[in-house]
């Protein structure tokens, strides 16, 4: 049972007893009940209006005026018109709406309400419209939130604030007040003070709170927050390496792509310029997991991020896989997770290498060509040393599909057009000292691990260009490092 | 100062709330100090005696002036520190307003990669801790005797003698 709000604390214009009747004049049911309350109140019924926009228009009720909705928010309205009898400073009875028995029996008056309507439904509480409940909780009550307080001087700017605090990747975030917080947190079910897990490179311990103060400044809607952990629980998976791609002197960061019904309900990008700018959830959910490496794992450039040159893509890299097309396995699928379902994976990848071919017409041309610009991952004579994602664009995808060609049959068509002879290959061949082991000269050499090539749709329905994305050079360690797929869990 | 905007702390609060300032070369023999004056009145004497101090320890230095104690540093002053100095010495602030102000041009230098160390008067201890939390960045500092506006050129001398390790010290 829950206990009984008690308001004398904070309620100092309405705990005296009596009957509070929330109200907003542009309430239909409001209006309705107005003169009832006008009468009772004339009448000597203790009544007061709580007038959330305009108190002079219940002038006839003694109005409080709840403008502020402090009123409102304290006594957790949700609907005007809403009756709430105080006896002794604590509520002792409520009812939501003009339901006329109800009112009765609150008023301990049968005869009320006599040629009106049973019942009319509410209108919503002003302190329950979209954003307004978070401003009042922040106001009023108490966020909850465990995460240190960082006050932020008079005249300084609290966007300059992170900057100087070192908590950004160099373009500015939102900053994080508990207003934001508390609407970001409202995008999940998951609780506040849950950890996720820990964060390398510190191996930080990571709650979800500390997920949403990050995506607050990544730029997140609340409704991203699903994404959002599972591409943080997919990336500290222990098989993704999150911490030694971090880490590493490479190009790599976390590429997410995500799969299923989400991607659509939150307005992903798999089209025209998916792997671009200017779509908000591709930009800001891959942000996030960066901004929580940099953050609360510790991992800022310069001091444990050793990368050599590093790549744009370590700002965010996430898009979604055009799903559209029936004939298309999606990844997710190939990878796993039920048909229908929504998933993150995760690939250790670097930037794209742009793949032009607008001249082949059968898929064993397109596989051919694709193979000679797949060869060139990492280094044309280096084999099973990294792993690759070819993003495979609707018009290079078209001339599979014409000739029946499904996922599995061009991922093995690939496999096949990539072995090479190990005499090309191995160093000091072709008078480049970089190279595999002399001793499989007489081997036909794959390029990537049988698992190591992952292919996803995307991109607009125009232009025969697909995109590689090189693998991290982790994927050598064949069972150490792997690119993870998780369902996400709303 | 009043706060009027608290933001929460992205990060696993391990560390201070202050960003740690960067740290210096852990030599300065042969190494660019910047002497940044900040423009009030007779710290040029103090900033002259430690310039010298300095050079008889081998570090070479650099002289640098604001054209008033009551405004950040102008941007081309800044870059040119950063640009020409290993560190830099900011002196010396014996007000609220240049206390305030030098503390920013500490924090804009130290973003800039160059670690520093203030040269402020006792009086301004709380004040130049006041304006390093507001900022959320932990300065170094090292104060001398207030007031120093009716000190003799011969006093003035006196403190840079007495502060000279400590501010080598700080900027470690």
């Amino acid at each position: 049972m829950e206990a009984v709000p008690d308001f004398r604390r904070h309620c100092p214009m309405s705990r005296a007893n009596g009957i509070l009747a929330f109200v907003k004049r542009e309430c239909e049911t409001c209006a309705l009940v107005h003169p009832l309350l006008a009468r009772l109140r004339a009448a000597g019924v203790p009544i007061r209006g709580v007038v959330q926009d305009d108190p002079g228009h219940f002038a006839d009720l003694a109005p409080l005026d709840d403008t502020a909705l402090e009123e409102s928010f304290r006594h957790d309205i949700e609907t005007v018109p809403t009756l709430v009898r105080i006896e002794g400073g604590i509520e002792t009875g409520r009812v939501v709406g003009w339901q006329r028995d109800e009112w009765r029996d609150l008023l301990g008056d049968a005869s009320i309400g006599e040629g009106m309507p049973a019942w009319q439904p509410g209108c919503g509480s002003k302190s329950r419209e979209p954003g307004v409940h978070e401003r009042l909780v922040v106001r009023y009550g108490d966020a909850g939130l465990a995460s240190r307080e960082i006050e932020v001087g008079e005249w300084d700017d609290p966007m300059e604030a992170c900057f100087e605090r070192g908590w950004t990747d160099g373009l500015p975030v939102v900053p994080p007040t508990d207003e934001r917080i508390l609407r970001m947190l409202a995008g999940t079910r998951r609780l506040p003070h849950e950890v996720v897990g820990r964060v390398p490179p510190n191996l930080a311990a990571c709650t979800v709170e500390k997920v949403a103060i990050n995506a607050v400044m990544a730029g997140c809607k609340p409704e991203y927050m699903p994404v959002v952990l599972a591409a943080l629980e997919t990336a500290l998976d222990p098989i993704f390496t999150m911490h030694g791609l971090l880490c590493t002197t490479c190009f790599s960061g976390p590429v997410i792509v995500v799969n299923g019904p989400i991607a659509k309900r939150i307005g992903m990008n798999w089209g025209i310029n998916a792997l671009g700018q200017g779509n908000r959830a591709n930009a800001t959910i891959g942000r996030a997991l960066q901004l929580i490496v940099r953050n609360v794992g510790g991992g800022v450039p310069g001091e444990l991020d050793r990368a050599t040159l590093g790549g744009p893509g370590k700002y965010t890299f996430c898009f979604a896989e055009d799903e559209t097309d029936p004939t298309w396995e999606p990844l997710s699928v190939a990878r796993g997770i039920a048909p229908g379902r929504s998933a993150v994976t995760l690939f250790q990848g670097d930037g794209i290498q742009g793949f032009i071919d607008q001249r082949s017409r059968t898929p064993e041309e397109i596989t051919r060509s694709f193979a000679m610009s797949l060869a060139a991952v990492g280094h044309p004579k280096l084999c099973q040393f990294t792993n690759a994602m070819l993003v495979l664009s609707a018009e290079h995808y078209a001339i599979y599909r014409n000739a029946g060609w499904d996922r599995a049959r061009i991922t093995k068509e690939l496999h096949a057009a990539l072995l090479r002879p190990g005499t090309e290959l191995v160093q000091g061949a072709q008078g480049v000292g970089e190279g595999i082991d002399p001793k499989r000269a007489g081997e036909a050499v794959p390029k990537f691990w049988e698992e190591g090539l992952l292919i996803v749709r995307a991109g607009g329905q125009a232009g025969l260009f697909s995109a590689i994305l090189a693998g991290w050079t982790g994927g050598r360690f064949r069972h150490e490092s792997q690119p993870v797929t998780r369902e996400i869990v709303e | 100062m009043n706060a009027v905007v608290k933001l929460r702390d992205p990060t696993p609060e391990a560390a201070a709330v202050q960003r740690t300032r960067k740290a210096a070369p852990s030599d300065l023999a042969g190494k660019t100090v910047g002497l940044l004056d900040i423009g009030k009145m007779r710290g040029a004497e103090y900033i002259d005696r430690l310039e010298a101090l300095l050079q008889v320890r081998g570090v070479l230095t650099r002289r640098y002036a604001k054209p008033t104690n009551t405004r950040t540093a102008p941007v081309p002053t800044l870059q040119a520190v950063a640009t020409e100095c290993d560190a830099v010495i900011i002196a010396l602030s014996d007000c609220g307003s240049c206390t305030s102000c030098s503390t920013h041009d500490l924090n804009d230098l130290d973003l800039r990669g160059i670690p520093g160390v203030s040269v402020l008067t006792t009086e301004f201890r709380d004040a130049f801790a006041k304006q390093c939390g507001a900022i959320g960045y932990a300065g170094a500092s090292v104060f001398v005797p207030h007031p120093m506006q009716n000190r003799t050129t011969a006093e003035l001398h006196a403190f840079a003698d007495a502060s000279v390790d400590e501010v080598l010290e700080r900027l470690r």
